[in-house]
């Protein structure tokens, strides 16, 4: 396996990228990690004639909470930097833990965010956690900038709304009040392993009674979705363990997966299921976790 | 006994421990030459097509690049293990009988220019219709890969021995059970890699390799060298598992384009390319039957079993016969029928696997073994102790077992597990299995017909006797061979480990040996070393009696010290005694030479499965199942090896906890896929999952004492052997959890899911 040819930039501020961006057009490619587009385009799956590093823009790396508006990670900062942060760790250990069960810390030390939000492969592990906790985007190009909910991000496997000459620059998680939150990654072996199901909740929980969930699943449809019908089956209602099942039933047939190598369509359903309720005992007991 | 011993049951460092660590070990890869090219294989895109036309110029043309070979360019002789089973070309010749069968290769300045180049060449295909079941292939009208195989059957097997027909008529209970087992492969750390280059007439080749005799004896015979012109040899190998035995195209071609370019050439597979050379386990299809008596003892077994070879026979025509051979050793039973037919298909070649052909029918024959107890209401591990062979016993097709300890290896397993405590006592979920397993130490039989010894070794006494060095042609290939062999010259000799160097795996400046395969080193290889050191100690004691004044009876010498036994008090350094040997009789060498007696029957096939010494093994392992999801884990295990005299006993268990791992991910998790054209799915660490540490347990190794009259300090395998019992031990724990038997391999979580809905 070999990298093909290619012009590399690195461009020293925000202005300077995106203005590469525009000017190289759509034969252009942001490079951050390198964790998944290098190994495409070793495996010949892509080859972008120009390279546009986003080393140098330090500011992206930042993760930092802003009042009156929540945390804001930088697209650029790495899993690990994810699952270290005190301040993330405090207010979501859910985030923390979503980043530190992914990949291996290898890559976890070099993959960002900003990648695994953009890369919009199915199974990636970040996305269902952000948009369970109702996460915003932020796109920069050299028309300004945007706003978008991860959740409409997405448009098919690979693709999303970030437009050729645009960057991902930050997520903000807004304020909100849930009670809790989790991410559960179900993969065929303990460690480094890609997600069969993910299934991530967050609740907002008045003693026994649910006022708002929101379910968000990953692997099991083109693109990372939310389990509406679920939801409405907990909000205002007292949990019970029977509740939380017919609400796994309930998401499971909501999903639309596909049969791979990993697992069936079959499988796959009930696993939703399975982790479905226990997502939600977990949250709910545990608070974000 | 063994408290004699200074050198060895000791647990010394690796020699090599040092420059594993510091990361100064060089693997084939590493190395670079000046001048150096480097080299890539062109693989056939297609499952199995002829081929029409080939041309090079293109990529001959692109500036950098120094060679392109293809057939043309290379002997046509084809090469493999049994002569009439010859079936693979260094390139493709009319045909590519798999996605990845070798086509062309090219030499190049840099790594860049080459892939640009492999581009370049434009290959010509008609595409035939190609099969990738073993069972189709066997139908009428399908697809023939080889003209010489009809009905794509490459290996037939019918032994029969005992009168199978009156065991079964006279048996209490007859049970048939079918077990599938599924395509691995063995994933060695380091990736193959061969750097060759040309001296005149004469050519160097480093490899990455199991062993460097045969990889010599193949070269000079399908280049049609002296084999005194090939000279072999390797540096550090990061694991091989069998899958380094067969030479690959990186070997053929990096001495072709070195002679071609009259540069040094290395080449180099990625990951994914040695998924396509492969190597790895056949598939087995296995249908066993067995007759026992109410009390449980067996009178008779039918093993009837088809094996997926994929595209090329290399090993697997040994790989078949063991299959069969090694299931006779751990039971003592009189009769039994082997079938087997080893069919080719478009996919990449299978070969021999830790184990070889042995590890999926002991998970079937474990598996019916259990089924057939819970039958009659007996304790499984009761069941097979009644079975037990006993030491100094031939098996019914003629192999002679002398020391034995498979008995005790199931009672100290039964102790150490808590086995009766928990055995059909678990909560639901939880469950606990046995399996047995075992070894030959050795094969009897060269993987070709030679009368050359198994195993030389030379030792030599550095001039002012402070250091010897070992030569010997075993090869190091990560299991501690290097290591071992030094402790046992150092023993043999009465020296020290620490003073021990060693030159060995290279065809030119070490001793002959076969290599490492079939387990065979300790025994074989120490047995040479051994007899060396021996001639070393024997000429040190004369040597010192002259000095000393006494016969060479009254001394001894250990620890790299002479003394009279009577008066230990007196001494002379084993260096002043060696000095004064060299300055009277020149230098201090001690040879060894070892090849085994004539062992085993006289029926077809009889060769494979023979061997000095058996090894023995019990494993217990218990599991926790996710009865929602079907997630298994494995939490503990246990195992109880009979390997002889252990020289080294850190290394041991290594071995134990490394066959364990291999053979619970073999059970649990690793199987090679390929979609419906025979396109490889998952060629990478990702979607191939080898366990990691995290899904390791704890693993307790234990050993039982015995001493094999016919090794060397009694000693026997342990390499293979402790991954035989594994897939079997996890099945009979999957069904001891969950009440269903999932029956075939691997026990993926969803084959579990499965099986415990259906049962619902
Ligand atoms: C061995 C291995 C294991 C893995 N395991 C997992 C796993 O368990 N779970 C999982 O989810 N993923 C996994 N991955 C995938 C990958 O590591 C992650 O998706 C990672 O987060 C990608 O980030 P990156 O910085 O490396 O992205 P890159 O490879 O640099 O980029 C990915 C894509 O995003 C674009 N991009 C990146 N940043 C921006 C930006 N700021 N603005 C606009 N476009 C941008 C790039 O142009 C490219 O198209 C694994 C990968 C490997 C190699």
């Amino acid at each position: 396996m070999n990298l093909p040819d290619f012009d590399y930039y690195i461009p020293a501020s925000l202005q300077d990228a995106c203005a590469l961006l525009a000017e190289k057009g759509p034969g252009a490619k942001v490079l951050a990690g390198g964790t998944d587009l290098l190994n495409k385009m070793k495996h010949e799956l892509m080859a972008p004639e120009v390279l546009i590093s986003l080393k140098k823009l330090d500011q992206l790396t930042s993760i930092d909470y802003v009042s009156g508006k929540g945390v804001v990670i930088g697209s650029m900062a790495t899993h690990n930097a994810i699952s270290n942060s005190s301040l993330l760790q405090e207010k979501y250990l859910s985030v923390c833990e979503a980043a530190q069960h992914m990949a291996n810390n290898q890559v976890r030390n070099v993959g960002t965010i900003g990648g695994n939000i953009v890369n919009a492969v199915p199974s990636a592990d970040l996305p269902p956690i952000f948009i369970a906790l109702g996460a915003l985007l932020t796109l920069v190009s050299t028309n300004g900038e945007r706003v978008m909910p991860l959740e409409e991000f997405f448009t098919g496997p690979g693709k999303t709304h970030l437009a050729p000459d645009e960057l991902l620059t930050g997520i903000v998680i807004p304020d909100n009040s849930f009670t809790g939150s989790t991410y559960i990654k179900f993969g065929l072996r303990r460690s480094g392993a890609l997600a069969v199901v993910g299934v991530a909740v967050a609740v907002e929980m008045d003693r026994n009674i649910c006022k708002d969930a929101r379910i968000a699943l990953g692997a099991v449809a083109p693109v990372p979705m939310r389990a509406k019908k679920a939801e409405a089956m907990m909000i205002g209602n007292a949990i019970t363990d029977e509740l939380l099942e017919q609400v796994g039933v309930c998401a499971s047939t909501e999903c639309n997966p596909i049969s791979d190598i990993r697992g069936s369509e079959e499988y796959r359903r009930d696993m939703v299921r399975v982790f479905t309720k226990r997502a939600l005992r977990k949250a709910i007991n545990n608070g974000h976790v | 006994m063994s408290d004699n011993y200074t050198q060895i049951g000791k647990s010394v460092p690796r020699i090599d421990a040092f420059e594993k660590v510091t990361g100064q070990a060089k693997y084939t890869a590493d190395i670079k030459f000046s001048n150096m090219l480097v080299g890539k294989l062109l693989l056939s895109p297609h499952a199995h097509a002829r081929i029409i036309s080939i041309d090079t110029s293109e990529a001959e043309k692109l500036p950098g690049v120094k060679a392109v070979i293809t057939h043309k360019d290379v002997p046509s002789k084809r090469y493999g293990l049994s002569p009439a089973r010859w079936d693979e070309n260094i390139f493709c010749i009319d045909k590519v009988r798999y996605i990845g069968d070798k086509v062309a290769a090219v030499a190049a300045i840099d790594e860049e220019t080459v892939y640009k180049a492999l581009k370049l060449i434009k290959v010509d295909y008609e595409v035939l219709p190609a099969v990738f079941d073993a069972f189709e292939a066997m139908k009428e009208g399908a697809p023939q890969i080889f003209e010489e195989y009809p009905g794509n059957i490459n290996t037939e097997i019918h032994q029969n021995f005992g009168d199978l027909d009156q065991a079964f008529k006279d048996a209490y209970y007859v049970r048939t059970d079918r077990y599938d087992g599924q395509r691995t492969y063995q994933c060695p750390l380091e990736p193959h890699a061969t750097i060759a280059y040309w001296e005149g007439s004469k050519v160097t080749v480093y490899s990455s390799i199991q062993s460097v005799h045969y990889l010599q004896y193949y070269l000079s015979q399908v280049l049609d060298l002296k084999m005194g012109d090939v000279r072999v040899l390797k540096t550090y190998i990061g694991g091989g598992f069998g899958g380094k035995m067969d030479p690959s195209g990186l070997d053929f071609g990096a001495v072709i384009l070195a002679k071609k370019t009259g540069r040094p050439v290395k080449m180099w597979f990625d990951r994914e390319d040695m998924f396509f050379n492969n190597r790895g386990r056949h598939p087995q299809f296995m249908n066993i039957t067995t007759g026992v008596t109410k009390e449980g003892k067996i009178l008779g077994v039918h093993a009837d079993f088809v094996m997926d070879g994929g595209a090329y026979t290399g090993l697997g025509i040994a790989s078949a016969y063991y299959a069969g051979a090694l299931l006779t050793i751990l039971y003592d039973f009189e009769n039994y029928k082997f079938d087997m037919l080893r069919v080719v298909t478009n996919l990449p070649g299978c070969g021999a696997q830790r184990g070889h052909g042995q590890p999926q029918p002991r998970y079937a024959f474990e598996s019916h073994l259990d089924n057939i107890a819970e039958h009659l209401g007996i304790d499984p591990l009761e069941m097979r102790i009644i079975n037990a062979r006993k030491p100094g016993t031939l098996t019914v097709q003629g192999f002679r077992v002398d020391s034995y300890g498979l008995k005790e290896a199931m009672e100290k397993a039964r102790e150490i597990s808590g086995w009766r405590d928990k055995k059909g006592k678990l909560p639901q979920g939880r469950g606990i299995g046995m399996g047995n397993g075992g070894f030959v130490s050795g094969a009897g039989y060269a993987i070709y017909r030679t009368d050359l010894p198994h195993s030389v070794a030379t030792i030599k006494v550095t001039d002012d006797g402070t250091s010897a060095i070992l030569y010997t042609g075993a090869v190091e290939i990560g299991q501690g061979s290097d290591t071992v062999l030094c402790q046992m010259a150092a023993e043999a000799m009465g020296y020290r480990y620490e003073d021990m160097k060693i030159v060995a795996a290279d065809t030119d400046l070490a001793a002959h040996d076969l290599g490492a395969y079939a387990s065979r080193q300790t025994l074989m290889s120490g047995a040479a070393v051994k007899q060396a050191g021996e001639d070393v100690n024997k000429k040190i004691l004369d040597t010192a009696a002259e000095i000393m004044g006494v016969s060479n009876e009254e001394l001894d010498c250990r620890d790299g010290i002479v003394f009279v036994k009577s008066n230990p008090e007196i001494t002379k350094t084993f260096a002043e005694v060696a000095r004064t040997y060299f300055v009277k009789n020149g230098q201090l060498i001690g040879r060894g030479s070892y090849k085994p007696p004539k062992l085993g029957g006289v029926h077809k096939g009889s060769a494979v499965g023979t061997s000095p010494a058996y090894s023995a093994a019990t494993q217990v392992a218990e599991v926790v199942i996710d009865e929602e999801t079907g997630e298994i884990e494995v939490i503990e295990a246990w195992d109880v090896h009979d390997c002889g005299y252990v020289i080294n006993p850190a290394l041991l268990h290594g071995q134990v906890h490394g066959a364990f791992y291999m053979g619970m991910g073999e059970a649990i998790w690793e199987e090679v896929l390929f979609d419906k054209n025979g396109k490889l799915m998952n060629g990478n660490l990702a979607e191939y999952r080898l366990p990691t540490a995290l899904d390791m347990p704890p693993v307790a190794s234990e050993l039982v004492d015995t001493v094999d009259p016919n090794a060397p300090w009694g000693v026997k395998e342990v390499g293979e052997g402790a991954t035989t019992p594994t897939m079997g031990c996890i099945s009979n724990a999957v069904y001891d959890a969950i009440g269903v038997r999932v029956k075939s391999l691997p026990f993926t979580y969803e084959k579990i899911w499965r099986a415990i809905k259906e049962k619902k």
